[in-house]
């Protein structure tokens, strides 16, 4: 059994809690991943704000808490492994406000029940997406990624930001895709330049603001089969910058980004296709060993089968042991 | 008949799809992202920040909507524009680790080294009879082992007195526990494969040495508390353990000795900790 904590249900009573179970098991194609979106000890209202907009843009999959709880992710995991464990969510989004950080929001990825990684962001500039009155998307509908800016490239706290970001809203992992689908976009736009490491905790801290926006996608006729893009700003619209940031450990992370041998794709041996367009396969055959060959049973062998024998012997008729 | 001035004139009537751009962005339509790495003009961000972001984002999602476009068309359906993502090519984490092989059941080893495959049934089946669908298995099922027959013909080689719906029921019953008896047994087989152990901790030994225990007590319930029972055939007789007794007059040092070493296992003041183990087993 994956989970052995004693907050872990005891052994099902019936079909459809064991059906639950089943579903929280780990899988080889995993579910998509749900996202808690809790409020910290003390909240403004551009907080509370961001965090119902960030829910909505992640529904159906996600959790909204209410009411405000003492959980401190960058000092103590437990709070963070409980909530996980109890409600199967991967994703946290928590917001806070205090003086010394306000309008915080922290990003937190958990694996197998622990905390992943981290990012703290500062909201500098918050518009909500009431705010705009334009039409918004359907809800569960897959979003299209934009990331301005070559710190997404070279930053690793930036890097670490726009794997959480896609990992966030990415939604269903799909393998077709229906174009008449495609509703809304999500940018992300980052300026500013990486400090020199000033102390080991937060390496490459940048200077700098993130840039994140929201649209709806209209199609409009180009003449030719693509079409013409056109946005419309749907909200929410945030302008943050980095604080703190906890990222993940090397083994930890590459044990979180295996790939099951199932799914890795099948090469095919000995099957090329030549010149001439015709498919062509190979056989091994083994090395044959000469000595134990069977020449006794090779009647073409015989004394009496060679025509050109030089010896003028007349063949005689081997009589059958 | 040349139409290209035509094409063109039309294409001129609505605005282009084509952007420029330095360095050309990358993909990774698997999440349907793009990723751009052009300089951000801060001196226009600063002047007008959101009609910059707009503009910006609107040519980069142009860019990606034209790589999805060219994707290959999945044609089966009637329904929308069906495209075939290619896989994403960042590696995103995992929530929960893969999962560990559970160890095959003794069926499951068979049916491998057969080659038997497993086929889905469909829960409906057509019933001649009464020429509907009806449920193969589960509630108001076709398959219940004859519990609801109202007409059992008696064989011609049994008791005409004995009760065939009982016999029914009692042999439905034997069947159950049969199959619990054998998933008992591949738990057990599992657990044992999951921590291999050659100490007698683990479940099968430990539950052959219990029965064998049980055995030699059970063998003490007779009158003569066993001692003069004649074995089974196959069975040995039990052997009891010869007691010696030490000579009254001996050693006084060593009698002393052993004095004391009974008296440190019991009251503890001894070198040795106590077996916690041992302590819980002879309780």
């Amino acid at each position: 059994i994956y989970i052995t904590s004693s907050t872990s249900p005891s052994k099902p009573k019936n079909a459809r809690s064991k059906r639950a179970l089943q579903k929280r098991e780990p899988k080889v194609k995993e579910n998509v991943k749900t996202a808690l979106f809790i409020r910290g000890t003390s909240t403004t209202e551009i907080v509370n704000e961001a965090l119902s907009d960030l829910c909505r843009l992640k529904k159906p999959d996600s959790i909204t808490f209410n009411k405000k709880n003492e959980i401190r992710p960058f000092e103590d995991d437990t709070t963070l492994e409980f909530l996980c464990q109890k409600n199967d969510a991967s994703l946290f989004v928590i917001g806070s406000n205090s003086k010394k950080r306000p309008n915080n929001l922290v990003f937190a990825r958990m694996f197998d029940g622990q905390v992943l990684d981290m990012i703290e962001v500062g909201i500098e500039w918050a518009v909500p997406m009431s705010q705009f009155k334009t039409p918004k998307c359907t809800i569960g509908m897959k979003p299209l990624f934009i990331f301005t800016g070559s710190l997404f490239e070279t930053s690793q706290p930036h890097k670490v930001f726009k794997n959480m970001l896609l990992d966030f809203f990415q939604g269903k992992v799909l393998k077709s895709f229906d174009l008449t689908g495609i509703e809304y976009v999500i940018s992300v736009t980052a300026i500013g330049s990486p400090l020199p490491d000033e102390s080991n905790v937060n390496p490459s801290r940048v200077d700098g603001k993130i840039f994140f926006r929201v649209y709806t996608i209209n199609m409009k006729k180009s003449g030719e089969r693509t079409p013409r893009v056109e946005l419309e700003e749907m909200g929410p619209h945030y302008n943050f910058f980095i604080r703190r940031t906890k990222f993940a450990k090397d083994e930890v992370y590459k044990q979180a980004t295996r790939i099951p041998k199932s799914l890795k794709p099948k090469k095919e041996k000995n099957i090329d296709v030549n010149e001439m367009g015709d498919v062509v396969g190979r056989i091994h055959v083994g090395k044959q060993d000469l000595s134990k060959l069977q020449t006794r049973k090779m009647k073409g062998l015989k004394r009496e089968a060679r025509e050109d024998d030089s010896d003028d012997e007349k063949p005689t008729k081997k009589l059958k042991n | 008949m040349d139409v290209s001035a035509n094409l063109e004139a039309q294409k001129s009537k609505y605005p282009s799809i084509n952007v420029e751009k330095p360095i050309p962005l990358q993909f990774d339509l698997g999440l349907l992202a793009a990723f751009d790495t052009n300089a951000v003009d801060e001196a226009e961000l600063k002047k007008d920040e959101n009609t910059y972001l707009k503009k910006c984002t609107r040519d980069n999602t142009q860019l990606l909507i034209n790589q999805l476009f060219k994707l290959p068309v999945d044609s089966s359906q009637n329904v929308g524009l069906l495209i075939e993502l290619p896989d994403p090519v960042t590696a995103i984490p995992r929530e929960k680790p893969l999962p560990k092989s559970k160890p095959l059941t003794r069926w499951e080893k068979f049916a491998k080294a057969k080659g038997i495959q497993h086929r889905r049934k469909d829960r409906k089946i057509f019933d001649e009879a009464s020429g509907e669908w009806v449920s193969r298995w589960g509630y108001k099922g076709v398959n219940d082992d004859g519990a609801n027959d109202w007409l059992i013909p008696v064989p011609d080689n049994s008791d005409p007195y004995e009760d065939q719906f009982a016999k029914m029921r009692e042999a439905k019953r034997e069947r159950i526990l049969k199959n619990e008896k054998r998933h008992r047994r591949n738990v057990e087989e599992a657990q044992t494969t999951l921590q291999p152990s050659n100490n007698k901790s683990d479940a099968r030994t430990a539950r052959k040495l219990e029965l064998q225990q049980q055995i030699v007590t059970s063998k003490t319930a007779t009158a003569s508390y066993g001692r003069f029972d004649k074995p089974l055939d196959g069975d040995s007789k039990m052997k009891g353990k010869k007691g010696k007794f030490e000579p009254n007059v001996g050693d006084v040092k060593k009698e002393k000795e052993t004095s004391i070493n009974i008296l440190n296992n019991i009251v503890g003041k001894k070198v040795e900790a106590l077996n916690v183990r041992k302590a819980i087993a002879r309780r």
